[in-house]
């Protein structure tokens, strides 16, 4: 870890990860942070807009999901970028594999900060976040069900 | 229940502490998670309360979760609340809110804050609650 975020930024430059599936995005942005680079998210491409809209932020490089929902998809938001905001790169990443990889790209351009862990690691947390929330919701469910007919919540 | 001692490898840092930020306006979640992060805090953003839970009913480790009541998404913040509630039970929780606390989000929450968010005081009452929650096994 890095205290001094200013100094991480300008040493590393700063990455806007879009990405609308929550637990693709954090796993990612977390290796990014791990690896030296300032990230800021965007859960879809109009909060983006937002972000890049403000010049006073700098992007180094905008790395998107190809398909969100909201009114632009990765590959608008990259003609958006490539108008607007020219010196700023653009990585467009339409699987979860693909996602993996560039992030290890990312890493790797890194002079000062080695690669935290193996980009198979990070694809194999993405998988087990993922397996992790599907019995989980049954669960919640079932007991939001019993919380409301004034059972116990456990 | 969920089993949250799924063995994770590459970890959001599992000894560190861990913060929920759940915010749907981008710049201001941007802020709450710049300043807790420059804490040396982990954070997770959320974008609305869909994806909130999303992430506490994943197997990450999380100790508090910080909320705006009011959220674009199909769960707001005191429907996340209620949810926390449920699958989180030692959570501690702070909800936020442009107007003044109604009952239930009195009842739901460890704290509640008046938007726009006073950074440092929110900065800091994240960490005391942290801090209890270290001392109390979380």
């Amino acid at each position: 870890m890095v205290d001094n975020d200013a100094e991480l930024a300008e040493l590393a430059g700063t990455v806007l990860v879009v990405e609308d599936e929550v637990l693709i995005r954090l796993v990612i942005a977390q290796y990014l942070r791990d690896c030296g680079y300032r990230v800021i998210e965007a859960a879809h491409a109009d909060e983006a807009l937002l972000v890049l809209r403000k010049s006073e932020i700098e992007i180094d490089v905008v790395f998107t999901d190809v398909e969100m929902p909201g009114s632009m998809d990765g590959f608008a938001l990259s003609q958006w970028v490539r108008s607007n905001r020219p010196g700023t790169d653009v990585i467009l990443a339409g699987s979860v594999g693909r996602a993996v990889q560039a992030a290890s790209d990312l890493c790797d351009q890194q002079n000062n900060v080695p690669k935290p862990y193996d980009p198979q690691n990070v694809h194999d947390r993405i998988r087990r976040l993922l397996a992790s929330r599907r019995p989980a919701k049954r669960d919640l469910q079932s007991a939001l069900e019993r919380a409301s007919l004034g059972g116990p919540v456990q | 229940m969920v089993n949250f001692d799924v063995a994770c490898k590459v970890d959001l840092e599992q000894d560190q502490a861990t913060v929920l930020v759940a915010e749907d306006e981008v710049l201001i979640r941007l802020m709450i998670a710049d300043a807790l992060r420059s804490e040396g805090l982990t954070v997770i953003e959320a974008s609305s309360g869909d994806e909130a839970l999303s992430v506490l009913q994943s197997a990450l480790p999380i100790q508090l979760l910080v909320t705006d009541i009011r959220m674009a998404s199909e769960l707001d913040g005191l429907a996340l609340a209620r949810a926390a509630r449920v699958a989180r039970p030692g959570l501690k929780l702070i909800v936020a809110s442009s107007q003044q606390a109604g009952d239930e989000a009195t009842n739901l929450a460890d704290a509640f804050f008046t938007k726009p968010y006073a950074l440092s005081a929110l900065v800091e009452r994240v960490k005391s609650f942290l801090k209890e929650a270290q001392h109390g096994g979380q």
